[in-house]
């Protein structure tokens, strides 16, 4: 599998001491790399448990249901990591996702021919409500977390009226949509594939073009981009807007993998995406963040979530032993394992012995 | 220099097209939706709930306004048989009241204006005020439940206002609603419970308050008669035991899963543990998990029970519509074949065009009504507790379950989410749902 991660922006203060006169160590280097190595961990140790536990988790049955769902959350996820880069918060997720979807069948009306239509229109849709939020939040200065859940109430209101009005009736999606999600090239679901496309596209883009490179140069450090000369404020539109076209994409895919849209579409996409990203080792103050370790841990929550049910837990177990893990994952993610390495590997500097030393004894 | 600046200028301007190209296309969709618009215009009156044939009439005899006959038409359609009526005098006759009130003449068009509103003056004059006040009304059963109480207000002259409120899932919203209708001095309450006891004062002042509050579906909230006026359903209990009585009767040995709503709602829980005890020990309940009435979460749940358990020989659960839309699609990517004995409390006629299109004989699905009109029953008690009637604590309707092989949920011209026991007249239900 090829592993891309977003790349590293200039290195954070606490790793400046292992950094030599021209950049990063090889250690220091490490230490960011181990920033997403515990999702990773994390998801192996789940797979190890799952193996003993319920090991019908990883029949065929099971991933027939894993895989297209961790896609759907993976894409979300990345949208809402892109938003997370630039300290951001977007909690209308569900909205645009139930927008979409009411969208690709309302439009489509059941005919493959104007499937492409309506799914232009769900991508539109995406793009005008994460444009919306990035031109509140970028250019007027106003709180994302009250913004985004503003806008996001309204695109499901929306929905609600357009889904009771066009949809209600025939809630299926056009069959051609539906039988791409549930082909398997290859063995292995298409809506997997895509994701798996999607996210290379998004790790790539961010290490190697010069816009993902602007763009993490403004997550890492706004004013620090400000005087570089990079527009930060359209930056951060931009974060919003392709975040916004994400969740529109995940939309079009859950729309495929359910084959029916019903009204309460997108509602279980609120927090999970937050969790993902989380989990993977961003910080919600912004910076750092890793397309394939976002992805892993989208995987880790769908199978998590799979492996509960198989396992026979009662529905409050269920929910103790899920959000356990979340506070798990979240106590391990992002630097705090980066930051332990980095104190037991930094190497002992004379000059600071000497000056313990001469003061102690 | 002035290369790599063109180059940039190119960039930005091919990114501003791409967004202009999807603003536009979410805007021609916006368009698109607006276009779709309902109107109200020549819709004209009717009855105000399905009569067929008409028929001859059920019961006799009449007090506090009300008549004690239905037409047998009506009550085959919403409880299948005309003699699956309450069996106790005093239900007995509320419930034929409140189905007989089909045949009076309402205006479709001021309905299909009240429904879209949520709430309207009916235009009649009348100096009462009903409401309906739910905890969540943002699925399509509540929202023919909305449209079923609207249709039986309008049968009365003395209603001049109609009231609705959703508190979206939220308990606080919905105690604010429950007691903006006391301070509105509503004449009367007909709810769905979605918090259960934690209802119950409110429901207290209202009572005290001398308006009568009647729940449907079987909304249960403690003290039906005392706390409030009362509650009308099917015995959820007795519902698990015949579900467990067909699973006997088919099911030689196996394994077969139930599917629940809301963790610990009492609803499922009810039929769950009745069922359990009921089946014979050679069935074994080998999964019970809640899906929160969530499609999306229906079809994790089904893959999940299915991985473990492929050879699964039933299932029992409450919505059959979601079993067509979460629990086919499960089926479907597992690769296995969508067959077995399933129960379920409701009639949507998704599941029963499904299963007609899959001509399967190995899948027998079996099912009760979705209760729709229950509402109108609610509100003929209210009515009647107006009027001074002494109103039973509880309302209780028997069952029987249907065959969809001789009973078929899919009726020609329903939208697919509508229960194929609604009295929703047809011509006005295209227009809910075109």
């Amino acid at each position: 599998m090829v592993v891309v991660d977003a790349g590293s922006p200039p290195s954070p203060a606490r790793f400046r001491g292992l950094a030599g006169a021209s950049g990063r160590t090889l250690t220091a280097n490490a230490l960011l790399g181990a920033r997403f190595l515990p999702v990773w961990l994390a998801t192996a140790a789940l797979a190890i448990v799952a193996s003993f536990e319920a090991p019908s988790a990883f029949g065929n049955t099971s991933w027939s249901y894993v895989l297209p769902y961790t896609t759907v959350l993976a894409v979300a996820a990345l949208g809402q990591m892109l938003v997370v880069m630039h300290a951001g918060i977007d909690l209308s997720t569900p909205g645009v996702i139930a927008v979409g979807g009411n969208l690709i069948v309302g439009i489509s009306a059941g005919s493959d021919h104007r499937l492409w239509l309506a799914i232009l229109a769900c991508l539109g849709a995406g793009a005008l409500i994460g444009f919306t939020n990035g031109v509140f939040v970028g250019v007027l200065r106003l709180n994302p977390l009250i913004v985004t859940l503003a806008t996001g109430q309204i695109a499901l209101a929306w929905s609600s009226k357009y889904s009771r009005d066009n949809v209600t009736a025939n809630p299926y999606v056009p069959k051609a949509l539906s039988s791409w999600a549930t082909s398997k090239p290859l063995g292995v679901s298409a809506v997997f594939w895509t994701g798996i496309g999607i996210t290379i596209m998004v790790a790539l883009l961010l290490r190697y073009s010069t816009v993902g490179r602007h763009f993490q140069a403004v997550g890492a450090n706004p004013r620090a981009a400000w005087v570089a000369g990079l527009r930060v404020r359209t930056h951060v539109v931009l974060a919003y807007t392709t975040a916004g076209t994400l969740y529109a994409i995940a939309a079009v895919l859950l729309a495929g993998v359910s084959s029916s849209i019903d009204p309460t579409f997108g509602s279980a996409y609120l927090l999970a995406p937050i969790a993902a990203v989380v989990i993977a080792g961003a910080a919600l103050s912004g910076g750092l963040a890793s397309a394939t370790s976002t992805w892993v841990a989208a995987l880790a929550l769908t199978f998590l979530t799979q492996m509960l049910v198989i396992v026979g837990l009662s529905a409050a177990m269920q929910y103790i032993v899920f959000g356990g893990a979340i506070l798990a994952g979240m106590v391990v993610s992002g630097d705090r394992v980066a930051s332990l390495l980095g104190r037991w590997m930094r190497p002992t500097r004379p000059v600071a012995r000497a000056a313990t030393g001469g003061q102690g004894n | 220099m002035q290369g790599r600046k063109k180059s940039h200028t190119t960039r930005r301007r091919r990114g501003l097209v791409a967004l202009g190209v999807l603003t536009a296309a979410a805007l021609a969709a916006v368009a698109v939706a607006q276009g779709g618009g309902l109107g109200i215009a020549g819709l004209g009156s009717g009855p105000s709930g399905y009569v067929g044939k008409g028929g001859k009439k059920v019961g006799s005899g009449h007090g506090f306004g009300e008549v004690y006959k239905a037409p047998s038409a009506t009550l085959s359609h919403a409880l299948f048989s005309a003699k699956l009526i309450p069996g106790a005098k005093k239900p007995r006759n509320i419930a034929l009241a409140a189905l007989g009130r089909s045949t009076k003449k309402v205006n479709y068009g001021l309905a299909l204006k009240c429904w879209q509103n949520n709430g309207c003056k009916t235009g009649s004059g009348g100096k009462l005020t009903v409401a309906y006040v739910e905890g969540f009304g943002e699925n399509v059963f509540r929202q023919m439940s909305r449209m079923e109480f609207i249709l039986q207000a309008l049968t009365y002259p003395q209603i001049g206002k109609i009231i609705y409120r959703s508190a979206h899932s939220d308990l606080n919203q919905a105690i604010a609603d429950f007691k903006s209708m006391i301070a509105q001095k509503v004449s009367a309450i007909v709810t769905y419970p979605d918090f259960g006891d934690a209802m119950i004062p409110v429901f207290q002042q209202a009572t005290k308050a001398g308006i009568p509050v009647s729940t449907y579906a079987w909304g249960y909230v403690t003290g039906p008669g005392k706390n409030y006026t009362t509650v009308v359903g099917e015995d959820t209990c007795k519902l698990g035991k015949v579900f467990a009585r067909v699973m006997n009767k088919q099911i030689s040995a196996g394994d077969i899963a139930f599917m629940g709503g809301f963790p610990g709602n009492p609803l499922s829980s009810s039929w769950q543990e009745c069922e359990q005890h009921a089946l014979k020990p050679s069935i074994h309940v080998v999964a019970n998990d809640p899906t929160n009435w969530d499609p999306s979460k229906v079809q994790g749940i089904v893959a999940g029970i299915l991985a473990k358990y492929p050879h699964l020989k039933g299932l029992s659960y409450e919505d059959s519509a979601f079993m067509a839309q979460g629990g086919y699609a499960a089926y479907k990517a597992a690769g296995i074949k969508y067959q077995g004995v399933f129960t379920y409390r409701t009639d949507e006629a998704a599941l029963g065009c499904l299963a007609k299109k899959l001509k399967n004989p190995k899948l027998k699905i079996y099912y009760y009504t979705s209760g729709n009109p229950q509402i109108r029953v609610a509100l003929t008690a209210d009515m009647m507790k107006l009027k001074h009637a002494k109103i039973s604590p509880t309302i209780v309707f028997p069952i029987k379950l249907q065959q969809q092989s001789k009973r078929s949920m899919c009726i020609k011209g329903y939208p697919e989410q509508a229960s194929a026991s609604s009295l929703i007249p047809l011509k006005l239900l295209h227009r809910m749902y075109p």
